[in-house]
């Protein structure tokens, strides 16, 4: 059995006294396409950059390949050009006083590569990307689109084992994204390399990734294939994270023997024996629309309704604007209702998941 | 700026401002304060008379001792000063924006304070510790008093005179390239770790090339206000008769040769013009190196290793010798009874004593004497009234380049308005002596009144008063003034609860620079000034020439003081002129 290409040991990372890091694990396979998915400042950043040897964990260890290239304890880093990777930046950093062909070429002249090896890369990663009549060109006379293939050729020219990607897309528009989405994919496919993509974008994380991980506050709340995370969400906050519409969670109280959600009875819940309150969740589709009160139905106040695939997305919040946030139903058929008007939704018999106030998953 | 206040699409609600042909007053002011006078130069020397000094000083009898010994002088210095300044200013700047240097801060902050410092009142430090006796008791520095030595090189001429330059002018590369580091985006220096650059490689391949229109600048700006700087060369070069342009041009002017003035001065802008041309058009191709938004966060600094103390003990001293030296060594000066005696019997006679025969011809100390008093209260008029003038020129200017439609007018309009960078102050003296200085038409001549010298010192600080107005004003969303306006406020209460509070910082940080620039200036006003209207400089300089150097160095300890503590105070109206500084250290 051959080493992952990318082992953590629980990884720390400090700045001063807060923790960006708080203990990670993570194994990525050879040739897979990783995403690290997380709202801003959820140390996603911090994690590629640590990988890439531009900073220092404060403890903990990483193994790329077997080989160790950082150990919190033993204070050992090999440098980022020791590692063998490449890395696209949210700024493109493409070196403004060189051109394109400059741009490419300058990490090949440093690692010391032969000048016909090197035209050869130049040449070959430039058809990849689709640059070659760029290559006289400096940055500032290039589109955004195209300092992102730039960038992207630049980061590949060596030939890397594992390339690594922060917020690459964030800087370009809607169609240029979805456009640039199958290209770094088309890369990946035709480099063979391990990718670490880090987004917080979840459409970029469930499109690209073979294997996704969701952060938060520094730790990993989940990880596996993204169908797996979508399908089993971990904790409450993977699963209202993840997916569009976010998927619905609602508070659960033990009341006569029963559950009771929003003043509505709720019976047959899977965790009858549980003390105290809990965390019960109910993706969009399984949740129908009521224009009566009904058992298992919770009034709201109809928000909007988007259509979307020839469905559509319906939004509610509680009447008592109480613990009750904002539900979301896909329905069939977009409902004659305005803004405030009444509605119920029903809930199914069974919750796709329970949690418990403390975020474990129950059943 | 009231004058912005029509400048919204609204129909309704306009000032009368807005209905005034503002591109028509501006460029009447700039014409006035700017064009003319210097145009009025190129018709003197277009004059017969013009054309027989041009003769003298290129080709005749006096041309090596009046043009091209000091051209030589003038351009030797300059080189020498631009490149010093850009080695010194850069090493400074990466030290402490890009390195782990330890007090940094400390070290950044004095940095920007040798700019401060006026060049007169360094020269003058520089006698009181470097002269020597060839000229008089009068002149002993310090350490010639202690014993030591001092080679006539040292003492006075080039040396000094481009020592003194470089202490005040590195200071603005170090700002100059400190701002142009910090732009650099990290990401830029990450790329070129991860491809495995060296520390070396990286600062070589990289992040110089990156700020090489910065250095190009800064070393063209230095090299400008080096050859047209006259208080350095006039204190420290005059009297072994060490001559550069700018000396002179004021010695022909003094001794009656206006013509011949002229000529030096149209030299001396055409030698900074030409090298300014030279380094905008080497750095057009790579002036838009500003770097795409990308990540800010924490910047990693170098590590320095076991380098780091003897760099930091190093840049501490050059801050030190350019800050608290002069400064020390001047009111040292000040208080010694004896000049040329270090240590021996202090006395406060210089700054507070009554008038004593047996003393300096009888002048009474600084606080004590009349006429500096009044010289004081002259000077702080002078300086008050030149800011007001210049911030309100300045806004009627700023607001026409904001609002003319036709691009190259308004570009036309700023490179007049920013013109008077590229000439000496020495030389818009001249110009300003020789247009209104005669009477024009029903006009009187302005010579000898209080006007001349605030008008001449508004032409001189026009690039810095339009600069502050511009600045301030763009800086102001028009969104925050149009939702006033939507809101119901009328122009003038928009003008007065939107934009003056969210503009006040910067026009009163520009106020303060214009003030001090004209309190601590020697070189604009030299030729102006009369002894009705008694500058401060001027009178330390006149006491330094008369070898009342105690005084002259008590008079420029309060300019020195004056000067700083307004730098200071603009600095923090105009909030952090070094944002680096202040960020956490990473």
């Amino acid at each position: 059995m051959t080493d992952p290409a990318i082992d953590i040991r629980n990884l720390v990372k400090r700045f001063g006294s807060t923790e960006a890091l708080a203990g990670i694990d993570l194994s990525v396979s050879r040739g897979a396409f990783c995403v690290l998915l997380g709202p801003s400042g959820c140390g996603k950043s911090t994690l590629l950059r640590l990988l890439a040897g531009l900073e220092a964990p404060s403890g903990g260890g990483i193994r790329l390949s077997g080989r160790p290239v950082a150990d919190g304890r033993a204070g050992v880093t090999v440098a980022a050009s020791g590692r063998n990777l490449g890395m696209v930046f949210q700024s493109y950093a493409l070196w403004p006083h060189k051109t394109v062909q400059g741009n490419i070429v300058w990490p090949l002249k440093i690692a010391g590569i032969p000048p016909a090896q090197r035209r050869a890369r130049v040449a070959a990663v430039t058809r990849m990307l689709g640059i070659e009549a760029l290559q006289d060109r400096f940055p500032g006379e290039l589109s955004g689109g195209q300092q992102q293939r730039v960038a992207i050729a630049r980061a590949i020219a060596p030939a890397p084992d594992l390339l690594l990607f922060d917020e690459p897309l964030s800087n370009l528009d809607a169609q240029l994204r979805v456009e640039m989405r199958s290209e770094l994919l088309r890369v990946h496919r035709e480099t063979g390399a391990t990718v670490v993509y880090v987004t917080h974008d979840q459409i970029e994380a469930l499109t690209m990734a073979t294997w996704l991980v969701v952060m938060r506050d520094g730790r990993i709340e989940q990880q596996g294939p993204p169908g797996a995370l979508i399908a089993e969400p971990a904790t409450p906050f993977v699963s209202t994270f993840l997916g569009n519409p976010p998927g619905n969670l609602l508070l659960a109280e033990p009341a006569d023997g029963g559950w009771q959600v929003n003043g509505v009875a709720c019976d047959g819940l899977p965790v009858a024996d549980h003390a105290g309150p809990v965390q019960l969740f109910y993706r969009p589709e399984r949740l129908t629309l009521h224009d009566q009160a009904g058992n298992r139905r919770i009034a709201g106040r109809f928000l909007e309704a988007l259509p979307i695939a020839g469905r559509s997305i319906v939004s509610a919040d509680g009447v008592d604007g109480g613990s009750l946030r904002r539900l979301s139903a896909i329905v069939d058929q977009p409902p004659p209702l305005a803004y405030g008007d009444p509605v119920f939704l029903e809930l199914p018999d069974h919750p796709d998941g329970v949690f418990s106030m403390t975020g474990e998953r129950l059943a | 700026m009231v004058v912005r206040l029509g400048a919204g699409g609204f129909g309704a609600g306009r000032l009368r401002l807005s209905t005034l042909p503002l591109g028509t007053v501006a460029w009447g002011l700039v014409g006035l304060l700017v064009v003319v006078p210097l145009a009025n130069i190129a018709i003197e020397l277009a004059s017969a008379d013009g054309m027989q000094a041009i003769r003298d000083v290129f080709t005749g009898r006096i041309a090596r001792n009046m043009l091209w010994l000091p051209l030589q002088n003038t351009l030797a210095i300059g080189v020498v000063v631009a490149v010093a300044c850009v080695a010194l200013g850069g090493l400074l700047a990466w030290l402490v924006t890009m390195t782990d240097m330890p007090l940094r801060r400390t070290i950044g902050f004095l940095a920007a304070i040798p700019f401060m410092i006026p060049t007169f009142s360094a020269a003058l430090s520089w006698t009181v510790i470097f002269g020597d006796d060839r000229l008089g008791p009068a002149s002993t520095g310090f350490l010639h008093a202690l014993g030591v030595p001092v080679p006539a090189w040292l003492a006075w001429g080039g040396v000094p005179i481009a020592a003194v330059l470089i202490g005040h002018l590195y200071s603005i590369c170090y700002l100059m390239i400190a701002a142009a580091l910090v732009l650099v985006g990290r990401e830029l220096t990450d790329a070129a770790e991860i491809a495995g650059a060296s520390r070396w490689q990286t600062l070589s391949g990289i992040l110089m090339p990156v700020v090489t229109p910065t250095l190009v600048a800064a070393g063209a700006l230095c090299f400008a206000e080096a050859v047209s700087s006259f208080s350095a060369p006039a204190i420290l070069g005059l009297p072994v008769r060490f001559h550069t342009l700018a000396t002179r041009a004021y010695g022909a002017i003094e001794t009656g040769n206006p013509e011949r003035g002229y000529v030096l001065i149209a030299t001396m802008i055409i030698v900074a013009a030409a090298l300014l041309a030279v380094a905008t058009l080497a750095g057009r191709r790579r002036r838009s190196f500003a770097t795409v938004g990308g990540k800010g966060g924490r910047r990693i600094r170098m590590t320095l290793g076991p380098a780091r103390w003897p760099l930091a003990i190093a840049a501490l001293a050059v801050v030190l010798f350019t800050t608290v030296l002069p400064a020390l060594a001047l009111l040292l000066s000040s208080l010694s009874a004896q000049r040329g005696t270090v240590f021996g019997a202090l006395t406060l006679h210089y700054w507070i004593g009554a008038s004593d025969p047996a003393i300096a011809q009888g002048q009474a100390g600084i606080l004590q004497n009349p006429q500096l008093v009044r010289s004081f209260v002259v000077t702080l008029g002078i300086g008050l009234a030149t800011g007001l003038v210049a911030l309100a020129a300045g806004a009627v200017i700023g607001a026409a380049i904001h609002r003319t439609q036709r691009r190259w007018a308004a570009a036309g309009l700023r490179q007049a308005a920013f013109l008077p960078l590229l000439v000496p102050g020495i030389a818009i003296g001249a110009a300003f002596i020789g247009f209104y200085g005669a009477p024009i038409g029903p006009l009187p001549s302005l010579y000898g009144t209080p006007m001349l010298i605030v008008i001449a010192g508004v032409a001189a600080t026009l690039p810095f008063a339009v600069q502050s107005v511009t600045s301030a004003l763009s800086q102001i969303s028009p969104e925050l003034e149009e939702s006033a306006r939507v809101g119901g406020a009328g122009p003038l209460r928009t003008w007065l609860a939107v934009t003056l509070p969210l503009a006040f910082g910067k026009l009163l940080a520009g106020f303060v620079l214009v003030f001090v620039k004209m309190v601590r200036d020697l070189d604009l006003v030299i030729l102006l000034y009369t002894p009705q209207i008694p500058l401060l400089t001027v009178l330390a300089f006149r006491y330094a020439s008369d070898g009342f150097m105690q005084f002259a160095h008590a008079v420029s300890v309060v300019i020195l003081v004056l000067s700083v503590g307004a730098h200071l105070l603009a600095n923090a109206l105009g909030r952090s002129s070094q944002p680096w500084l202040k960020a956490p250290a990473g």
